[in-house]
């Protein structure tokens, strides 16, 4: 998903705690090798013979600062968890897994670090990337450095388009609208007689492609439906008692908000403070990835909510799931949202794809080779059975529903759920969105 | 009044209201009665004030005669070290004091549902605003302020001493600062990054008021709030132009602001 255009544009803030243990854990090394004579031995030995053997790195990008920290830390818990797993089973083909964790912030600096990865760490695989702004400046030099990249949340959307139709080794996220086109196309079913619709979305890329899909497929379902407002605050405002004024103002019948982060929550919040959902049906395409701060206490029941890829409550919900459900509560008291399942899908497909290229003879395959054999192949990850698309777009299951307080929980949760799929919700590789929804057959 | 361009002053807000937050949740968790939250929270808010001595103290005072850059850079600086500082003690995830915000109701007026915490919030403004405004002008403390804007060396050559008022004034809109975050809280989350958002708007608030006007800053803090939610129900595109705009009218035709001093 598009998130932000820059995740934290200040080239001042210092990096992550990690960052400096790896790097400092590596000096260390080195020294305990003895001489520079070791030193230059490891940096200048070809990568291929250094790493066959022992531990294999992987890289791994996450926004640690800002408003979409959550989403980053959401992220690297459960590929930490996915490592941990891994290496308890033995490793992949035997050897023990890495990780190499650098922090993701403005694309320059992000681009640099993913370099640093993948010509200094030397890792086998890049995961992570959350922002499209970053991962747009990402996909390029993924392809020019010749390591699959597998972004979680990130594409190579420019507005609701694809730049990079044909990449080699860049693995990108589900388009960035999707989740504003499953909402489009529950409204309908869930809210009968709707005629005015209001919007409100950030003011940056993500906000504005999924209020204009969120219309176009809309408008197919009820042709006169009418949009009669439409706001755009920036990203990082913490009041909108004016907004939520100008909304009851336009006496719409509906509110469509894309927010996602903390933002969501104080949007709910102000809104219920002025009962503005007690006149007004509210969509909310993307706040489950903060679910558990949907209180009852302000979130009414009745609003459609979409959880992205992955619904920690779903009754339907594998074993694996489940547990990791269970240990991230343990953990960390909270219920993990969306971006684990992007992750651990990512690291899974990876090691799927690894071992699948190594065939029977077990031998460590080529970076192209895993490639390979990451086209098309379909896992089992958190949420169910997901996959890659042929030109590298990941395939899963879209969670949304309508809110509820009967769980026992002191948030909302969701029943009935919808489950969507992008067999359904993405646009076709090689095809243009507006084209393509409004060729549908409704 | 100490002739000091204070960027910290966003920090000081975010941190009131992380330690707000925190009141809050200590005092629910130990089995306080939900309708006196803004107890807790206001003097949490009030005491973490205690911060700007260790700033002024610490910091602030080794820059007083310096360059405005310097000044900048090192509030600046504070800035961002608090805002780490903040992400370290409270984590990334935003933090709020759940429904706690309805926990007074709601009123009707003027045919709009308003929530009474809001009133509460707007009564307290008040109050400050007045008590403020009676220490300045009523109180020996607050014409020795005013005596220090206008003229320091005369005030130090008259005997006062410098060093404690500064420390003083400096704590106290410490303190205005941390209790403005703690009570916006309940409404809202706090989120590491809120400090630096708040900066942008004082600042526009500040140039349209006045520099070091009291005055100036209400009317200019009334004026930037009446005018962004004119603008959000009228034509939303507006709504952060119309303020700048503003400022750079300001600037251009009366660059000390509304209700700016002379020199300022």
């Amino acid at each position: 998903m598009t998130r932000f255009s820059q995740a934290t544009p200040d080239p001042l803030r210092p990096r992550g705690p990690r960052d400096n243990d790896t790097s400092r854990r590596q000096f260390l090394k080195l020294l305990s090798a003895g001489a520079g004579a070791a030193a230059a031995t490891r940096l200048d030995g070809p990568p291929a013979q250094a790493q066959a053997t022992g531990p294999v790195k992987l890289g791994v990008l996450t926004i640690r600062a800002g408003i979409a920290a959550p989403v980053g830390a959401a992220g690297l818990r459960a590929t930490e968890w996915w490592a941990e797993r891994v290496n308890k089973a033995g490793g992949i083909l035997g050897r023990p897994v890495q990780l190499v964790v650098e922090e993701e912030s403005n694309p320059k600096d992000t681009v640099e670090r993913y370099r640093k990865l993948v010509l200094q760490d030397q890792v086998e695989v890049v995961l992570g990337g959350i922002s499209t702004g970053v991962t747009l400046a990402l996909g390029p030099v993924a392809e020019d450095l010749g390591t699959p990249w597998l972004s979680w949340d990130g594409t190579t959307q420019k507005g609701v388009e694809e730049t990079m139709p044909n990449p080699k080794w860049t693995f990108k996220s589900v388009d960035n609208e999707v989740e504003a086109i499953v909402a489009g196309i529950l409204t309908p079913k869930y809210f009968k007689g709707i005629k005015t619709v209001a919007g409100i979305g950030n003011d940056y890329s993500y906000g504005h492609d999924c209020w204009e899909s969120y219309q176009a497929v809309l408008k197919r379902y009820i042709p006169d439906v009418k949009f009669v407002l439409e706001l755009f605050p920036k990203l990082g405002v913490t009041d909108f008692t004016s907004h939520i004024a100008a909304i009851q103002q336009s006496k719409a019948d509906l509110l469509m908000c894309s927010f996602w982060s903390g933002d969501a929550t104080i949007i709910m919040k102000q809104a219920a403070a002025v009962g503005l959902f007690k006149t007004m049906k509210g969509v909310f395409t993307t706040a489950g990835g903060v679910h558990d701060s949907l209180k009852k206490e302000f979130t009414p029941e009745g609003l459609l909510l979409g959880y992205n890829t992955m619904y920690f409550d779903d009754p339907k919900a594998s074993p694996l799931l489940k547990q990791f459900v269970h240990e991230y509560k343990a953990k960390y008291n909270e219920y993990p949202p969306y971006e684990c399942d992007h992750a651990f899908f990512d690291a899974e497909s990876y090691k799927v794809a690894v071992e699948k290229a190594a065939g029977a003879g077990k031998k460590w395959p080529e970076k192209a080779q895993v490639v390979k054999a990451l086209e098309g192949l379909e896992i089992e990850s958190l949420s169910g059975r997901r996959s890659w698309r042929e030109d590298h777009v990941q395939m899963c299951n879209f969670y949304q529903g309508i809110t509820t307080h009967k769980n026992a929980y002191d948030f909302v949760t969701i029943s009935p759920i919808e489950i969507v799929s992008t067999k359904q919700a993405m646009k076709p590789a090689g095809s243009k969105l507006f084209d393509w929804i409004n060729g549908w057959k409704v | 009044m100490q002739k000091i361009f204070n960027l910290a002053c966003g920090s000081f807000y975010a941190l009131g209201a992380y330690v707000g937050v925190s009141a809050v949740g200590w005092y629910v968790g130990a089995g306080g009665p939900p309708a006196l939250f803004i107890v807790p929270l206001a003097v949490a808010g009030l005491a973490v004030g205690a911060v700007g001595v260790v700033v002024e103290r610490g910091l602030l005072r080794f820059v007083y005669d310096r360059d405005e850059t310097f000044q900048l850079l090192m509030t600046f600086a504070v800035v961002l070290m608090m805002e780490d500082a903040i992400r370290l003690t409270w984590g990334t995830a935003p933090r709020s004091t759940g429904g706690l915000y309805l926990a007074y109701g709601q009123v009707r007026i003027l045919g709009a549902t308003a929530p009474v915490y809001n009133l509460i919030v707007i009564a307290a403004s008040l109050a400050i605003a007045l008590a403020i405004g009676w220490l300045l002008t009523r109180t020996a403390f607050g014409r020795i302020i005013r005596a220090t804007a206008d003229n320091r060396d005369m005030a130090e050559a008259l005997g006062v001493d410098m060093r404690r008022v500064y420390a003083k004034v400096f704590t106290l809109g410490t303190a205005l600062g941390t209790l403005g975050g703690a009570l916006v809280i309940p409404a809202t989350a706090a989120m590491s990054e809120m400090g630096i958002e708040l900066i942008v708007e004082a600042f526009a608030v500040v140039v349209i008021g006045g520099l070091g006007s009291m005055r100036g800053a209400f009317v200019g803090a009334l004026a930037v709030g009446i005018l962004r939610s004119i603008a959000i129900s009228v034509y939303p595109e507006l709504e952060m132009l119309l303020i700048y705009l503003i400022v750079i009218a300001v600037l251009v035709v009366r660059p000390r602001g509304l209700f700016g001093g002379a020199e300022a």
